[in-house]
């Protein structure tokens, strides 16, 4: 007779098996479903330029997408950068502990709540008309509009992270550099950020993956055209967008090359996020 | 270890609710009301949305129609995952080859897709062919180029660049457009073609009817296409169009109409745009909803095929029709609606007709 | 002369000192700026929620349906409010969000408990990182998955399970580490008090380690839900959304979200989003508040 702990064992087994399942079939799927695209197009699909679905001329490649996709994302991460640091700073060192701090907090936690179609639908009706205003395009779709808003949206991500790595910088170093004379901003340059900097970083690298599938809140705002974005304020489209956009009505060849796309999105996320979890492992 | 039982009995409930499926749906089937499943053009949405409710609200079947385009509506009949798909683009004969079993298509009305601009005090700015297919080509670039400024001498057009607007994604608004961009202008056939997604040459795009109507709403300049219910309900001029008789036309329920008076085939897979009358609105166009010729496939039952077909052959008829009208689309003429009528009498379950 | 320079010295340094103290005054100021900056955007999108919104939010927006478009037509050129409400919506999410719970919660906790137990093991390494790697998933990508696998081949059609699957697939990483975690922060004296009295193991696991994990697992599935709560995407690929209510696993079935994008694309019901999109914020932030005060009280 097998024991009840062991069936207990065997059960949780089973139930790890779960993950590996729905991860393996998934890669699976996603392969299968792209091979089509990688048959007929090979490598080259991955460096062409063309979108073209016109019955009889179907040609498809991905460079305009991962192009798009790592553009916006760069943004959003640029303009997340001081933000984020800012905020984390202030929230983990100058007003530690106080009911500011977890007041601010809190409103950052709320940012990460907001649905991704809300934060489209704010874009569209309220951030387009701005930056339609300050004239730097005519219509105020553009690879700058979607990545001012990923901005928005990863912003949380780096923050907390960020916050958890700063307040782990032991307090007898800070309080040796301030009993020496240092200031605040020599504290934060010389003592917490050398201590926290890795950490920080990885925050960034896993705010860059959550802003590389962003999907509803771009396709609202990056103008969708299958182009590679000439400036900052001319339309594009990303991996995630492009699929959201003709998933629904794709087929036969192009129905593959947009899981070819998925296939590159899933890997380029695993690979941005295994990195980052590599880094906080070190740290 | 009861509770390990329960946690296992659920597990295997899940899994059971994934794995046996199919056999379970042949005894729920007798016992579960009717439900149809439909989706695909978003063209025709606020029509569908109208006539779905009212229909479920009558017969207590639960009707659910999914905007998804017509590229989606498709291919979701060729999954067999609806009931009934719904295009704004006939199905090529290649793509007809694609579905394993005869497809019949049924019309259900006739929009317009217009040409929306925003020119601020400039109502009824009037296109020819040769001026409307130059702009969507780029070849003219500036609202008060000479070409414009001629077909529209009442005027003042502004020095301004024009901004067109597109569909990025597939629709068959899309399929429409420039099917009739295809018949006015060869370069255009040449350069860019017909179909539900394109390579355009200028402009930028905008996703969905909303996404394109809004950007025209917003910039000053702008000019794109847009199903007509969008510019009739979000008050944005349109533009006249020149016709195949050489009349401007501007979009109305009279002039959509009258594209759809000269002959139909009798399986009345046509693209109504350019139409021969004088009176027409020439980017018009039929929007169709597509099933299996034999309904009998999939494990459907009679009771599901007979549903769908009663469903179909309602909305052909005049109470639906009078709906559609009120939402700003086209009814069908009378002898395109028996030609339907005709064209779901040929649908059979079993090798017998579902209705007479 | 010496005490001049002396006296120089420290003006010198004195001005030093000062241009210190007042860069760390600007630095501290700017860090304050930018943090005021990081949340406006909060502020700015809530209020333009309510302001947008408040009109819509009658008590028959919770008990009807979506309207159609001519209804909506009709009351927007008689400058009424849009008559209905999203019922079909909130059933939906709710309906939805419940199927997906229902298969990541007992999956995601046993699967946690595995990783807590066996964490230095390879094998259990191996899980871990693949977890992970799930998390990290766009959620467009799992629609996908999900169409591929749940619509097309288990319910023949688009359907709520198709769409709760898609959830599922998202909730389920966040709830196994969630799970581990809050083990991990079980003292493992209690554990091993229960190993010496002999009890067996899955009576440890449902009487030691869960009882005593409650808050933490509770707060774990209700981040877990108000994460998946306001997803789009993957539900446009695979619930396809419905005028009516709907409780059928195997129908198409709408959401709040799937309504607030089917608004979107309408012109005459466009003056719902706002209401709508309220709603889902309330939701969220909800879920958001209690699992924070659960927190705060584990905390006391």
């Amino acid at each position: 007779m097998i024991s009840g702990e062991k069936i207990t064992k065997i059960i949780l087994f089973l139930a790890s098996l779960i993950v590996i399942l729905i991860a393996s079939g998934m890669v699976f799927s996603l392969m299968q479903g792209a091979l089509p695209a990688f048959n007929e197009f090979g490598l080259k699909f991955i460096i062409s330029t063309d979108w073209n679905p016109t019955e009889g001329k179907e040609s498809y490649g991905a460079l305009p997408f991962i192009v798009g996709t790592i553009a916006t994302s760069i943004i959003a991460l640029l303009i997340c950068l001081p933000l984020a640091f800012s905020t984390s700073l202030f929230i983990g060192e100058i007003f530690r502990g106080t009911k500011l701090a977890s007041f601010i907090g809190m409103m950052v936690d709320m940012l990460a709540g907001i649905p991704s179609i809300v934060y489209g639908l704010w874009g569209f009706y309220v951030l387009r008309p701005w930056i339609v205003a300050m004239g730097f395009n005519e219509q105020g779709y553009g690879v700058f509009t979607a990545g001012l808003i990923l901005a928005i949206m990863v912003i949380p991500y780096a923050t907390s992270i960020s916050v958890e790595m700063i307040k782990m910088v032991q307090n007898d170093l800070k309080e040796a550099a301030y009993s020496l004379g240092a200031t605040r901003k020599d504290v934060i340059f010389n003592v917490i950020l050398p201590n926290a900097r890795s950490g920080i970083f990885t925050s960034y690298i896993l705010a860059f993956g959550r802003a590389v599938g962003e999907t509803m809140a771009v396709t609202m705002l990056i103008g969708n055209s299958n182009i590679i974005p000439k400036s900052l304020f001319d339309t594009g489209n990303t991996m995630a967008s492009l699929i959201a956009n003709q998933f629904g009505e794709a087929d036969g060849l192009k129905l593959s090359s947009l899981v070819a796309i998925a296939l590159l999105l899933f890997v380029m996320t695993g690979f941005i996020n295994g990195l980052g979890k590599m880094l906080i492992k070190k740290i | 270890m009861k509770k390990i039982a329960i946690l296992l009995v659920t597990f295997l409930f899940l899994w059971s609710c994934k794995n046996s499926k199919s056999e379970e749906k042949l005894e729920n089937e007798k016992s579960k009301p009717v439900s149809l499943t439909a989706a695909g053009a978003t063209f025709p949405l606020p029509f569908y949305n109208m006539a779905f409710e009212t229909y479920t609200k009558n017969t207590g079947i639960l009707l659910t129609y999914g905007g998804i385009g017509s590229g989606g509506g498709i291919r979701s009949l060729k999954d067999k995952v609806v009931d009934f798909g719904a295009t704004d683009a006939f199905l090529s004969p290649k793509e007809e080859t694609e579905f394993e079993a005869p497809v019949v298509h049924i019309p259900t009305c006739i929009g317009a897709v217009v040409i929306a601009y925003n020119l601020p005090g400039m109502e009824g700015l009037k296109l020819s062919n040769q001026n409307l297919s130059d702009i969507f080509l780029g070849k003219i670039t500036k609202w008060n180029d000479a070409k414009l400024i001629a077909t529209n001498p009442n005027l003042k057009l502004p020095a301004m660049n024009i901004s067109v607007v597109y569909r990025t994604d597939g629709s068959g608004t899309t399929y429409i457009f420039s099917d009739y961009m295809s018949k006015i202008s060869a370069n255009w056939e040449q350069a860019v073609g017909r179909g539900k997604s394109l390579q355009w040459p200028v402009g930028m795009g905008a996703k969905g009817n909303p996404g394109v109507a809004g950007t025209i709403k917003q910039t000053v300049g702008a000019i794109g296409y847009i199903g007509s219910e969008f510019a009739f309900a979000q008050k944005i001029s349109f533009a006249q169009i020149q016709n195949s008789k050489g009349n401007f036309i501007a979009p109305s329920l009279e002039t959509i109409s009258a594209a759809a008076q000269g002959d139909i085939p009798i399986d009345t897979k046509v693209m109504l745009t350019n139409a021969s009358d004088a009176n027409a609105y020439p980017i018009s166009g039929f929007t169709w909803f597509i099933l299996y010729k034999d309904q009998n496939y999939g494990g459907r039952s009679k009771e599901q095929a007979i549903e769908t077909v009663k469903f179909l052959s309602w909305i052909i008829e005049k109470d639906a029709q009078n709906m559609a009208q009120q939402v700003h689309y086209a009814a069908l003429p009378e002898k395109v609606a028996l030609q339907a009528k005709e064209i779901l009498k040929s649908v059979i379950y079993n090798a017998e007709p579902l209705i007479k | 002369m010496e005490s001049i320079l002396i006296a120089k010295k420290e003006i010198t340094n004195f001005f030093k000192w000062d241009v210190r103290f007042i860069k760390d005054k600007i630095f501290t100021g700017f860090i304050i700026l930018f943090s005021l900056i990081t949340i406006s955007p909060i502020v700015l999108i809530i209020s333009k929620l309510i302001s947008m919104g408040y009109k819509q939010l009658n008590f028959s927006f919770f008990i009807e349906t979506a309207p159609n478009t001519y209804q909506a037509m009709l009351a927007k050129e008689a400058g009424n409010i849009i008559p209905g409400g999203i019922l079909n919506g909130i059933t939906g999410t709710i309906f939805m969000v419940f199927l997906a719970s229902l298969m990541a919660i007992p999956i995601g906790i046993l699967i946690g408990i595995f990783l807590y137990e066996n964490g230095t093991k390879r094998y259990a390494k191996i899980v871990k990182d693949i977890t992970d790697i799930l998390q990290g998933v766009p959620s467009i990508v799992l629609g996908l998955i999900s169409y591929f696998w749940v619509v097309k081949y288990i319910t023949n059609g688009f359907s709520a399970l198709a769409g709760s699957f898609a959830l599922f697939i998202m909730m389920l990483p966040l709830i196994i580490r969630s799970t581990e975690e809050t083990f991990k922060m079980i003292p493992v004296s209690i554990k091993e008090a229960g190993f010496a009295l002999g009890v067996p193991y899955h009576k440890i696991i449902f009487r030691i380690l869960i009882p005593s994990g409650l808050s933490g697992l509770i707060t774990g599935i209700l981040l877990s839900i108000s994460r998946v709560i306001g997803e789009t995407a993957p539900l446009m690929l695979t619930a396809l959304g419905s005028m009516a209510v709907n409780l059928d696993i195997e129908k198409p079935t709408s959401a709040i979200p799937l309504l607030i994008w089917e608004f979107y694309n309408d012109p005459n019901m466009v003056d719902l989003i706002w209401a709508s999109s309220l709603l889902l914020m309330i939701l969220v932030l909800g879920l958001n508040l209690i699992s924070k005060m659960i927190i705060s009280k584990r905390n006391l």
